[in-house]
Parts: structure tokens; sequence; C-alpha cells
């Protein structure tokens, strides 16, 4: 956690801006939460052409981040990263949305260690969380 | 709808298609052990991303995640004991370490 599932066109995306998209939404993601980078999953899921739609938009960011922030933060997340994915993929804003969904962090395992709470982590758990990542 | 449902996404490469079923038997068995039930009830599938579509920390991830949805009202002791018998059966089978594995037990919504 934080998981961010991209939902975008078939071949509508090479596998450099799928990197580069990756990579901003580490840097918005920890640049907002404070979260070790280690831990911002992004994948893509390409849907076929003749697929029924699942979402709103032909491109979709889903995120699921652990329970416990401020609904502004959310919010300015969520528009920080669409507008970074609008930027790198070249997509018009009416063709990409998405959502942020919460679960306690307490029922998620990570490297080895149950999540603490948004504002909760200590120096301790971030020396335990850099040691696993060695 | 089975009681306890693991949705394991993989990444391409990682799990070897022939480990796949041991892996799903193995979830089920821990996961009754711990939360009661039945495992034939159990229900396990399997996302795989393709290469070059999945990243952790910016870069290609190797990591699995396994999402357990259980029935509500666990506790959270009970809900620990179930994630740290997942991560072991996982690494153990996989040869994975700890920073290749995600494992979660949410409440299923009702």
């Amino acid at each position: 956690m934080p998981y961010y599932r991209c939902t975008i066109p078939q071949d509508a995306l090479s596998f450099e801006q799928r990197q580069e998209i990756a990579r901003a939404f580490t840097d918005i993601h920890c640049g907002s939460t404070g979260a070790p980078r280690s831990f911002v999953s992004v994948a893509f899921f390409e849907t076929a052409p003749d697929a029924a739609a699942e979402h709103p938009t032909p491109y979709y960011v889903d995120g699921a981040n652990r329970a416990g922030r401020p609904e502004s933060v959310k919010q300015q997340l969520l528009s920080d990263l669409t507008d970074a994915f609008g930027r790198i993929a070249g997509v018009a804003p009416g063709q990409i949305a998405g959502r942020i969904t919460e679960n306690p962090a307490s029922w998620t395992m990570e490297g080895g260690f149950v999540l603490p709470e948004p504002g909760q982590e200590g120096p301790e758990w971030y020396a335990a969380v850099a040691a696993a990542a060695d | 709808m089975a009681p306890i449902t693991f949705n394991c996404t993989i990444q391409e490469g990682m799990i070897p298609d022939a480990l796949r079923p041991r892996l799903a038997a193995e979830l089920a068995r821990v996961a009754t052990g711990i939360i009661g039930g039945d495992p034939a009830d159990v229900a396990v599938h399997y996302i795989e991303i393709p290469y070059g579509f999945g990243f952790r920390g910016g870069y290609l991830s190797t990591t699995s995640a396994v999402r357990g949805e259980i029935p509500p009202g666990c506790d959270q002791d009970t809900r620990v004991r179930l994630m740290r018998a997942i991560q072991d059966l996982w690494m153990e089978l996989t040869g994975c370490t700890t920073d290749e594995l995600v494992v979660s037990a949410r409440d299923r919504r009702v």
C-alpha cells in the first residue's frame, strides 16, 4: 500500500510512458504523505477496444491507500496524480478520472510489518522498513 | 460468493504456473485453519501483470500482493496471525523475500 491501478486503452502507452507515470506517482504520493518510496505500487491494465467500459473515462486511476488522511489531502493527491498522468500520457483532462479508496492500515502487512496508521510512523518503523529493503 | 477470497496479483515470470494450485491449496488450508470454514469454500484468483506493466517505487516490480477478503468481525490478533501465516507460506513456497510481498486481510464489505 499504496496501490494505484491504472486502466488504459490497449497499446495506448509505451513502456517509457508507463515508467514515467509510475515514477511521478511515487514522487507525488511520497511528497504528500511521507510514505517510503518502496511502498508505492503502480500497475497498468489494458482494456481491449471491444471491451465493455469499466469506468466513465478511457483512462482511470484507482488508488487504494491507508485510511485516516483528511479529505482535502486525498483530493489534492488525486488531482496531482491525474494531472501528472494526463501530462505524461498526452491525455486531455476529460479523458481521465480516478478515485482513492481506503482501508485501515492494520489490515495490511508489508515488508514483514503491519502498517502503522498515517501519522503514527515512528523512526523505528522507518528504520525497520529501510533495513528490510536492503 | 465464497466466505474467504484471495486475489493474488503477481508479476509475469515470478510465480510458475505449476506452483499456483499448491499456493492456492495452502492459502485455503491456512486461512480456514485460523478463522474457520471449509477449504473447499475458499476462492483463490490470480491476476498476472505483464512484464513492463507493474512498478514499485518507480522501478519494475517483483512484488506479489495477496489480498484476502474475510468475513467481517475478525479481531486484530487473529488477523495478524493470518497475515503472518500467509506471508510465511508464500515465502517458503515461492522463495520471495519479505520485501517482495504485500499481504492484506480485509473485511468483506456487506
